[in-house]
């Protein structure tokens, strides 16, 4: 007679475990991850210094002063760091496990795939990112004239609605894999391009990719009016400022098209053998 | 002394350069993002700030943004891939034993790769960026062409004397990576490196002005930089010759510097693997 299993782990106990093994396989190398760590902070930092250069020869960027456009800078890469450590699973999805015919291992497990994904690695490295864009955003918050007390609940929100939103783009990226099987860079442009427009005021952009950055990828929803409604920015578009403190909601709705479409992808999955 | 080793080991990454097509295309959507982004970036810091006198005119700027966008995998990011596969299996000691001079072998290999890389993407993002905007009616973002002829012969020689100086940084990152036996160290520099000093982040002239002369001076303006000003005839202090000058300074003192580095470290190179 089988005995069943004495004590069966939470999904959340099973994700510690799963986070904790991966910390402690990166820190294994501590002077490789301190290079990649400070490689990415450089790398992050470098970014800002190109705007602070255009403000310095234009005096404010198309009449935003620099406090708002750090603001924007910090929320995006804040929030797209946090994705990027969680997400790495399924980044590598097409090449690892798609080719290579290894998610049919993770299918055969009683768990959701999705977290057993998302336990493929805690990244670190990201936390070079993380620090400068948190860095900016405090920097930003500090030089703006009218910061709002409830930003204090605001920030966190559209932190976490644009970690969601991020998170999303990796799930569709890595259920696009099903069809392309080797991962297509073309999505980085939602991802590190999404980071880039992010970082800018909305109204800087030409209408095509305003509505393509409001409506299709919800960015603006998580950056730019959660913005502006800390800081007491009237929108020159005359989009009603109170929206910023609920827009940022749109990412957790990305995120959930997106596990649908996931969960859609798996059940049509065909194995391509090993 | 015969040249054929070193046209096979050209021949053979060039064509390694050309196979992924897919990722031609996908690199060619990544750039017009961003370049997109940073077009509208600047049309509307130039527009909301008329009187200010730039080094670079608004239309130049976007050429400038262009062109960089179109030779962004010419740049020194880090080492030879092949070449960071053999630091770490061992199987750099193949390279070691054969009868060539081995600058100028791995030379020929990280030049083609960077052309094979480079030259289709320059081409259509060109085609894309030049003629076609224009007959689609966006000529005011496209790429503008070149001041006149002589500026159009100088910066093709320019920019020939920047790929072999890209090539000549690249060989120092190769020699880091036979050195430390990963290339993951090369990237971690390389890249945030090129990236700032080549003026793919924001074009050298418009930094701040006391930093302009040393942007100007160090090696990695002689990439892409100088060709671009030359294309775009702005003005060089000195004119062209001091760029030419520049380019073919950096070449011959990195190449020197590069081949005593390199005979250092392979006189007391360990290798992995059995």
């Amino acid at each position: 007679m089988t005995q069943p299993p004495a004590r069966t782990l939470s999904a959340l106990g099973l994700y510690r475990r799963m986070a904790g093994a991966s910390i402690v396989a990166q820190l294994r190398y501590p002077g490789t991850f301190a290079i990649q760590a400070i490689g990415n902070f450089v790398t992050t930092l470098l970014g800002f210094f190109g705007i602070w250069s255009l403000f310095r020869r234009f005096g404010s960027i198309a009449g935003w002063d620099i406090g708002t456009v750090a603001v924007l800078y910090g929320l995006v890469n804040v929030a797209f760091a946090v994705a990027e450590t969680l997400g790495r699973g399924f980044e590598v999805f097409g090449g690892e496990y798609v080719r290579t015919g290894s998610f049919d291992r993770l299918l055969l497990r009683p768990r959701s795939t999705l977290l057993l994904l998302l336990g493929h690695e805690l990244r670190l490295r990201p936390i070079g990112r993380f620090l400068q864009g948190a860095f900016v955003l405090i920097a930003g918050l500090w030089l703006a004239p009218h910061v709002q007390w409830s930003a204090v609940l605001v920030l966190p929100l559209a932190i976490a609605g644009g970690a969601a939103m991020f998170l999303g783009v990796l799930i569709g990226q890595a259920a696009l894999c099903f069809i392309t099987v080797e991962g297509l860079e073309v999505v980085n442009v939602l991802t590190y391009g999404g980071v880039e427009a992010g970082q800018y005021p909305l109204t800087m952009f030409g209408r095509w990719l305003r509505r393509f950055i409001t409506f299709v990828l919800p960015l603006a929803a998580v950056c730019y009016y959660p913005a502006l409604f800390s800081l007491n920015h009237p929108d020159p578009l005359g989009v009603p400022t109170w929206i910023g403190a609920l827009s940022p909601l749109a990412g957790f709705a990305f995120l959930g098209v997106m596990v649908l479409i996931w969960h859609r992808a798996v059940a049509g999955y065909v194995s391509s053998g090993s | 002394m015969t040249l054929r080793p070193y046209l096979t080991a050209f021949g053979l990454q060039w064509k390694i350069g050309l196979r992924y097509r897919i990722a031609v295309i996908a690199g060619l959507v990544a750039q017009m993002w961003f370049g997109a982004v940073t077009l509208m970036a600047y049309a509307s810091v130039y527009h909301a700030a008329p009187d200010v006198q730039a080094p670079l005119s608004l239309r130049q700027a976007m050429t400038y943004t262009w062109i960089q966008q179109s030779l962004f995998t010419l740049l020194p990011l880090g080492c030879l891939p092949a070449i960071g596969d053999a630091a770490k299996t061992g199987a750099i000691v193949y390279d070691l034993l054969r009868p060539v001079d081995m600058w100028n072998w791995w030379l020929s290999a990280t030049l083609a790769r960077l052309l094979g890389n480079a030259v289709p993407r320059a081409i259509l993002l060109a085609c894309v960026a030049g003629p076609l905007a224009m007959l689609v009616g966006l000529g005011a973002w496209s790429l503008a062409p070149p001041a006149d002829m002589a500026a159009a012969a100088l910066s093709l020689l320019s920019i020939t004397l920047g790929a072999l100086l890209s090539a000549t940084i690249v060989m120092w990152w190769n020699i880091l990576t036979a050195r430390t036996l990963s290339p993951l160290g090369s990237y971690a520099v390389g890249t945030p490196l090129a990236v700032l000093l080549s003026g793919m982040l924001l074009p050298l002239p418009l930094y701040p002005d006391w930093i302009r002369p040393f942007l100007l001076a160090q090696p990695f303006a002689g990439i892409t930089d100088i060709p671009i000003r030359i294309y775009l005839g702005t003005p060089i202090p000195g004119g062209a010759v001091t760029g030419l000058g520049l380019q073919l300074f950096w070449l011959a003192t990195l190449t020197l510097l590069g081949r005593l580095w390199m005979r250092q470290t392979v006189n007391r190179l360990e290798v992995q693997g059995a």
